[in-house]
């Protein structure tokens, strides 16, 4: 038979009973609608992940103290740790120490708030940030201590939207540093709060260790992040063992935190994988109900069509072409109940983003997957009823009252 | 000339539960290309069994049926849903028009399931309906339609796949007398234009139009 003819006389069936059509296909659509919300919420909780993980660089670790190594507490990292750091991690290409505070950056009548950032040269190799313009901090900025800033990108557009940074003077947390570059925008992670806490560089000034050191802190050892990076991926759990045990023996004591970025997403990844598979449990049941739902009512429509079978069996119509017209029905019933279902999950999640403020993402191919996979429902439970309907007997189901 | 049908010695017997039900046997009945023939009998006599195999919608369980010279035990599910469709058009007591579609919608139902191009199927669905003179009742539905007019769009779907078989039963069983006179020189006149009609009826009258009457009792040819 023709497909054109077959998708018509599909539809016809369904139009015969319009209400029952509509709600024997609630099951499919509020079991798409479910899986299409909850794995794009998931999706978006991946993507959020991956872009602050990202960020942070797979072949990075950061020790990080839990306390700002304020004045009279010991510091729990101190810059000879970054040093021994430096010296006895294997694999490790580069060491950064760092130090922070919170400024704000002045230049002319602008003003902008910043995070001051001390550090070193290797701070830049540590955290793959990429510059715009000039140079980032030298070897020898640091050895003459030297007043020279990189600014990040959104701190250099609000202090100078007119033209160069570079080679201007800013001033900071009272004294005056000179501009010798500045950062590659970065998107950072936006929104909600999360386990990482990554540094938001583009507000981010950037000058050399001792010359932040300077300031009110008097305290010149202590620092509060130490970021190291691995020639190898793969090496940076090693990496993080060794340079936790050499800090725990060595350090000032007080708690600290080794952040692995590749080993949280390592993690995320494995809660990821425990909500993909309640998700394909949630699915499946809500489906194998949908599924049900559809079974019964081409049940009852192959039972009160049973003279129609008849006649059509008069008329030339094969087993084939008997089950095909009952199969389009239920495919069509179950094609109708994804499409829906996708876009009331789809609302459902636009939904939960606004409300709940949570990331959500819609992957296209969890939408292809959902609609297959109403279709092949259709198909699956609809066989039965087509099988029945085409194995009539000709002469008793035109006698069929 | 060989005959259009030729059954050898036929029977056809049900189970029912654990015992069998015989309904014909040892029917031999030939009947010739632009024949008329009547199949009379009281009920249960086969007559309905009988309409069924000659239709290819029910296989015998013994003997042979020839159609057309070809052998119909041995034909499978497509090839005997070929044979309804292209060489036999039915005409049955209670109309059997899909009530959901149109009178036009419910001629053109044979066109899906054969090889007529679809471009043509308008036109055919349309000159069937004219010579049954219902081309003004397209659009209506089956319930809308009187009975002669249901009949009479039955015959058209019958003729739509210009089948060289008529097979009718009680065409005019649900009809009064004036529509069923109707239906009945719709059905002979297309005997007249060439084409073999078997009628099966207890209706005299209908029957004596045809060129031969075969009378069935307990399964057999009387």
């Amino acid at each position: 038979m023709r497909h054109r003819a077959l998708f018509r006389l599909g539809l016809r069936g369904l139009l015969l009973h319009k209400l029952r059509s509509a709600l024997s296909i609630l099951g499919v659509v509020f079991g798409v609608a479910a899986v299409v919300a909850m794995s794009s919420v998931g999706e978006g909780a991946r993507r959020e992940a991956l872009d602050q993980l990202g960020a942070l660089g797979m072949d990075s670790v950061t020790l990080r103290a839990r306390r700002p190594a304020a004045a009279r507490s010991p510091g729990a990292l101190r810059l000879r740790d970054a040093e021994s750091l430096a010296r006895v991690v294997p694999h490790v290409v580069a060491t950064a120490p760092v130090r922070e505070a919170d400024l704000a950056a002045e230049a002319g009548s602008r003003r902008a708030d910043a995070i001051a950032v001390g550090t070193t040269p290797d701070y830049v190799l540590a955290t793959r940030l990429g510059i715009a313009a000039g140079r980032f901090l030298a070897p020898l900025d640091l050895r003459d201590e030297k007043r020279v800033a990189v600014l990040g990108a959104s701190v250099a557009a609000a202090l100078f939207p007119f033209g160069p940074a570079c080679g201007e003077r800013i001033l900071l947390g009272g004294d005056w540093f000179q501009v010798v570059g500045v950062l590659q925008g970065r998107s950072s992670a936006r929104g909600r709060a999360s386990a990482i806490r990554t540094r938001d560089v583009n507000r981010a000034v950037f000058v050399p260790l001792p010359a932040l050191d300077r300031g009110a802190d008097p305290r010149p050892d202590g620092v509060d992040e130490i970021v190291m990076r691995v020639d190898d991926p793969t090496r940076v759990a090693a990496a993080a063992e060794a340079a936790k045990a050499l800090v725990e023996r060595t350090g000032g004591g007080a708690p600290f935190d080794v952040v692995v970025p590749r080993e949280i997403l390592r993690a995320r990844e494995r809660t990821q994988r425990i909500f993909n598979v309640v998700t394909g449990a949630i699915a499946a049941i809500s489906l194998l109900v949908g599924g049900i739902g559809i079974m019964n009512i081409m049940l009852a429509s192959v039972a009160e069509r049973t003279r129609e079978v008849g006649i059509r069996r008069a008329l030339g119509a094969t087993q084939r072409d008997v089950a095909a017209q009952f199969l389009a029905e239920s495919s069509l019933l179950t094609t109708a109940g994804g499409l829906l279902g996708a876009l009331l999950g789809a609302a459902g999640a636009t939904l939960i983003q606004q409300l709940a403020g949570w990331p959500t993402a819609l992957s296209p191919s969890m939408l292809t997957l959902a609609l297959l996979t109403a279709i092949a429902v259709g198909v699956g439970f609809g066989s039965y009823p087509a099988w029945l309907a085409a194995r009539l007997a000709p002469m008793e189901a035109l006698r069929h009252e | 000339m060989p005959a259009l049908v030729e059954l050898r010695s036929v029977g056809k017997a049900y189970p029912r539960g654990a015992v069998e039900v015989t309904a014909l046997r040892e029917v031999s009945l030939s009947i010739m290309a632009g024949e008329s023939v009547a199949v009379m009998g009281p009920s249960g006599s086969g007559k309905s069994t009988l309409l069924g195999i000659l239709g290819c919608l029910d296989r015998p369980t013994r003997g042979e049926y020839l159609l057309d010279g070809r052998e119909v035990s041995s034909l499978d599910d497509a090839e005997l849903s070929a044979l309804r469709n292209q060489r036999i058009g039915f005409v049955f007591q209670s109309f059997h028009l899909i009530p959901q579609l149109t009178v036009e919608e419910n001629v053109e139902t044979p066109l899906l399931y054969g090889r007529v191009p679809e471009r043509e199927w308008r036109s055919r669905v349309h000159a069937c309906l004219e010579k049954v003179g219902l081309d003004h009742r397209s659009s209506h539905r089956p319930p809308e339609l009187s009975g002669g007019e249901a009949q009479r769009a039955a015959i058209a779907r019958a003729l739509v796949t210009e089948p060289q078989m008529l097979l009718a039963d009680e065409p005019t069983g649900n009809l009064d007398s004036a529509t069923g006179d109707e239906v009945a020189d719709v059905l002979w006149g297309l005997h007249r234009e060439g084409r073999t009609v078997v009628v099966v009826t207890h209706n005299e009258a209908l029957a004596a139009r045809a060129q031969r009457v075969v009378r069935l009792r307990d399964g057999r040819i009387a």
